[in-house]
């Protein structure tokens, strides 16, 4: 393996450009800034290593998210400076050859190459769901990840079972974590999760050779450690009370908080508010759509998008109606009991 | 708790006293009471209200307390979540010492006044669930003893103090005699039935008097009748339901016999309640007569001009009768009398719905063990009468008169309680 | 499953089937046992005039407030404070007009013209404190005073913890301190999850009850032309 530096040169980044990029690096992987130069250091002499992306029930989004640009970025710079030596979307190779490929990197790198997955893995009927080259997912990631020095899980669906694993989750999707017990597994949810943080993750990994802080979902808290709710830059009208109560009356177009239009904001951990999407363009909020809580384990089965953050799930009017005629009988039933056992003392007068 | 040993009635093992403590309290119960027990938040204002708590300070006399193991009982036996409560053991069964103990809360500490049911933030009747509390102590047999005596004396002779009608006939003969005045005695037909209570045949024989002749002053067609005189109900007041049944049921039978319109009630406090409020249930149907007391009979005929008052120039307050006034709604009758005498009213304070109640009420008075404390209660009254400087303390229940009378001589305090009947009695013109 | 998902799902969803289930129950037990009927004559025949004691004993005589004052305003403002927070704090109210719209099929805008209104959260952060603080001041009243020291039972503690519990956790959830904000959210609904638990079992039931032994009393008393 060649270097990280030396294949920089040798596509001709400048080493102003390179230390450029591990300053805006350092501070987005929240190091003190004073790091910079032990990042470029490290990011310099690191090995440039094998990376295996395995796709399983993904839409392809994360890897949308990773590669949107249109003009060089720290994302493709990453791509460019990884052996990305298995991609469904983005290799030249299909079919046997791209296996082959697979199992080549696996056995040349065994133990060290990096295992990136996106999209859940389903599990029943014998994991027949999800299969390629005859093999069903389970499978292949099990046997992936034997000789992974850490697996990656990209987006929501591989780190929290997503999409697939919504009710009634017909395919038994499962998340990477569920399945690969043995191996350090970095979640790095979001659907999509946001390029900047998946490449930030990977930088990380390739400057310390360790996987970063994690949460206790398995998230880096560098940038997973706060609410898009602290960070968000319509706060002060979520304090003062001010809320938006549909998508275009005068609330909405004065920019208010999006509360009340179903913004999980405060639950959501994520880099969103802060980082933002698109190199820094925009995120929801400000484009006047409540999070959805992407980042978030079961987003898709907490409920309404559109519906507030405090409407919980408190049943149906069907199950009070049903609780309204037991409470009536349970009552009806007690004085009548009363009234009996009234009875029986007059009577033993 | 206390060093007051429990009077106890009949011979029966612990369990069964507890048992029939029970049903007595349960058998009468219903609606109304439970809503009261399920709604105690305790807050312990009721205590503020209560004059036995106010001259001690002893949380033991928070009125809501007094029923206690009641309202456990009612929980555990008769409440929604009863076979909860049985089957958890979250509440336990009443015991027989705990009934004990609670006696002299119960009859000692309690005249019935109702000035806690006015304080209570929720609203609950406390007064009356007293009165439904001491039916499980009547029948469970733990009734204080001179109280108990009484009514048992009242149901077998006809009157708790001896005046039977035996008695009752000799003293009436005496008085009309005495006095040159005709006082009618079982006529058989009449339009008014007077009753008196037996503190005014044995002791305040003036009342009897006075009666006779504002009726003649009036021109009342009246008359009293031996098979129904006694207005006193110490069935009610010990807690007896059959015996309050009893004793209402004669005076109801004598009106309806004589065929009175109008019944008119003595100068006394329970008698009203007893009658005028509860005297149709214990009948089981509305009464065919109307139940005054007397007071209300002497403020109708003020307003109607039949009665026609020598004005007297003094100064009056007047001390409400508990079961009168706050309980009964009586509150404005003997005050429109009193204004038909022309007196000046000073009233004290506080005063009518919220007056402080004399402490001898309710049985009371007749607990011997219950003196000492009902002194400290009766200085209330002392200072409320003193405050106004008024001339004439008039009150229009001889129960509280009694009460007066022995505080009066306990203090050697320098005002004697009158009476409104005997005062408008003895400013009648006659023709 | 974490403590949020719970509590925003299977905790809230049994909270209100236990809480409905269990009022129902109480009232009816009570309000289907056997009624007396009064025969008496009565002074007034217009008794249902008595309801009033409904709104007339929010507040004692004069006579009576003497020892009652300090429980009466400490009792008001406790209230008053978390009546405010719970009822004018937008999260609370959309919880509570999804529970209608699904239950009776309006909200409040479509009865009564005009939005439910609703305070900054600054503004219910201080009712909350103030509700808190009068919370406190009465349980020390209720160990400090002999006479509700006596009455005193379990009832008495445990509701006044299940009721400081939710307004102390939506403070701390509020003010995001102590532990990441999704575990002080989903503590504040298990709080009111619990509130809803132990309401129909014990005082708390006097938000109900208050309205019929008031109203009990009022038609009785108004009946004989008592003092109310």
């Amino acid at each position: 393996m060649t270097t990280l530096g030396d294949s920089l040169l040798a596509s001709g980044v400048s080493r102003r450009a390179f230390l450029k990029f591990c300053t805006a690096l350092t501070s987005l992987m929240a190091l003190p800034p004073g790091m910079a130069p032990a990042v470029a250091q490290a990011l310099a002499r690191a090995k440039r290593p094998s990376v295996i992306w395995l796709s399983f029930q993904e839409c392809t989004g994360c890897t949308e998210s990773l590669t949107r640009s249109t003009s060089p970025t720290l994302e493709n710079l990453i791509l460019d400076l990884v052996s990305l030596d298995y991609h469904h979307t983005l290799q030249a190779a299909s079919g046997f050859a791209a296996e082959a490929a697979r199992e080549h990197a696996m056995k040349e790198f065994d133990g060290k190459y990096l295992l990136l997955v996106d999209g859940s893995i389903p599990t029943s009927d014998g994991g027949i769901y999800g299969t390629w080259g005859g093999e069903s997912f389970v499978d292949i990631l099990q046997q992936s990840a034997k000789g992974a020095a850490a697996v990656v899980a990209i987006g929501s669906c591989a780190s929290f079972g997503g999409l697939p694993k919504a009710n009634p989750n017909p395919t038994g999707a499962r998340p990477v974590s569920d399945l690969v017990k043995d191996k350090p597994v970095i979640n790095v949810p979001g659907c999509p999760p946001i390029a900047v943080v998946m490449t930030g993750v990977l930088a990380h990994y390739l400057t310390f050779g360790r996987i970063p802080e994690l949460d206790a979902q398995g998230r880096p808290l560098a940038f997973y450690g706060e609410t898009i709710h602290d960070r968000c830059y319509r706060r002060p009208f979520y304090d003062q009370g001010k809320f938006a109560k549909t998508f275009d009356d005068e609330g909405a177009r004065s920019g208010w908080c999006l509360y009340e239009l179903g913004c999980k904001g405060p639950i959501t951990h994520n880099a969103c508010a802060t980082v933002k999407w698109n190199a820094g363009t925009s995120f929801p909020i400000q484009s006047g759509h409540g999070c959805l809580g992407c980042s978030e384990p079961d987003f898709w089965d907490k409920g309404s998008f559109y519906k507030a953050l405090s409407t919980a799930e408190w049943g149906d009017a069907k199950t009070l109606g049903v609780a309204a005629a037991v409470g009536v009988a349970a009552g009806a039933a007690a004085a009548y009991l009363g009234r009996r056992r009234q009875d029986r003392i007059g009577k033993e007068d | 708790m206390s060093a007051i040993v429990a009077d106890r009635q009949g011979e029966m093992p612990d369990a069964e006293r507890v048992a029939k403590a029970t049903q007595g309290f349960l058998r009468d119960f219903g609606r109304t009471a439970a809503i009261y027990m399920e709604s105690c938040i305790h807050c312990g204002m009721c205590a503020e209200a209560c004059h036995f708590y106010e001259v001690t300070g002893d949380p033991k006399y928070t009125p809501i307390w007094k029923i206690e193991p009641f309202k456990q009982a009612y929980k555990r036996e008769y409440g929604p979540f009863a076979p909860f409560y049985r089957m958890l053991g979250l509440k336990r069964e009443v015991t027989e010492p705990q009934l004990e103990e609670w006696q002299h809360l119960l009859y000692d500490s309690c005249t019935v006044c109702g000035r806690c049911s006015l304080m209570c933030p929720m609203g609950i009747d406390i007064a009356g669930l007293i009165s439904d509390a001491r039916h499980g102590m009547a029948r469970a047999g733990l009734v204080p003893k001179e109280l108990g005596e009484a009514a048992e004396r009242g149901e077998r002779e006809g009157s708790p103090l001896g005046a039977t009608p035996k008695v009752f006939k000799e003293r009436i003969a005496w008085l009309a005699d005495e006095h040159e005045i005709q006082i009618p005695l079982d006529r058989g037909k009449a339009e008014v039935l007077c009753t008196l209570s037996s503190i005014e045949i044995m002791k305040y024989t003036a009342s009897i008097v006075a009666m006779a002749r504002i009726m003649k002053h009036v021109g009342a067609d009246w008359t009293f009748r031996t098979d129904g005189y006694e207005a006193t109900n110490f069935g009610l007041l010990s807690g007896n339901a059959q015996w309050q049944k009893d004793m209402s049921m004669k005076l109801i039978d004598a009106a309806i016999a004589c065929g009175a319109k109008t019944l008119v009630l003595p100068e006394c406090g329970h008698a009203y309640g007893a009658l005028r409020w509860m005297g149709a249930n214990m009948y089981g149907k509305p009464l065919p007569f109307r139940v005054l007391h007397i007071s209300e009979f002497l403020a109708e005929s003020a307003r109607s001009g039949k009665l026609r008052l020598k004005k007297l120039a003094k100064s009056a307050t007047f001390h409400d009768p508990c079961q009168i006034s706050r309980r009964g709604g009586a509150v404005e009758a003997p005050r429109e009398v009193l204004a038909a005498l022309g007196v000046e009213l000073k009233e004290m304070f506080p005063t009518k719905g919220t007056n402080w109640c004399c402490g001898g009420g309710g049985g009371v008075v007749a607990i011997r063990r219950a003196d000492a404390l009902r002194y400290k209660v009766f200085k209330l009254k002392m200072d409320q009468i003193d405050d106004t400087g008024a001339e004439l303390p008039v009150t229009s229940c001889s129960n509280c008169r009694q009460t007066f009378d022995d505080g009066q001589a306990h203090f050697k305090w320098d005002k004697s309680m009158n009476s409104l009947l005997e005062l408008v009695a003895d400013n009648l013109i006659e023709a | 499953m974490d403590l949020l998902t719970f509590a925003r799902g299977p905790g809230m969803h049994w909270a209100t089937t236990v809480f409905v289930i269990g009022v129902l129950w109480r009232l009816l037990g009570m309000l289907l046992l056997r009624g007396r009927k009064d025969l008496s004559e009565p002074r007034s025949t217009a008794a249902w005039k008595g309801l009033r004691l409904i709104g007339l004993r929010s507040w004692p005589r004069k006579e009576f407030l003497g020892g009652t004052a300090f429980g009466e305003i400490m009792g008001y403002t406790f209230h008053i404070g978390f009546l405010v927070a719970l009822f004018f704090y937008l999260p609370h109210i959309l919880f509570f007009e999804d529970i209608a719209k699904s239950v009776i099929g309006v909200n409040f805008k479509r009865v009564f013209g005009f939005a439910w209104p609703y305070l900054p959260g600054g503004a219910i952060y201080f009712f909350s404190a103030v509700s808190l603080a009068a919370l406190i001041a009465v349980l020390v009243h209720r160990i400090a005073s002999p006479v509700k020291r006596m009455l005193s039972n379990f009832d008495d503690y445990f509701s006044w913890f299940v009721t400081i519990a939710p307004i102390a956790t939506g403070m701390l959830a509020y003010s995001h301190y102590g532990a990441p904000y999704p575990t002080l959210l989903g503590l504040h609904l298990v709080s009111v999850e619990l509130l809803m638990l132990w309401f129909p079992f014990g005082k708390l039931m006097h938000a109900f009850t208050m309205f019929l032994a008031r109203g009990v009393q009022g038609v009785d008393f108004e009946r004989k032309g008592a003092s109310l």
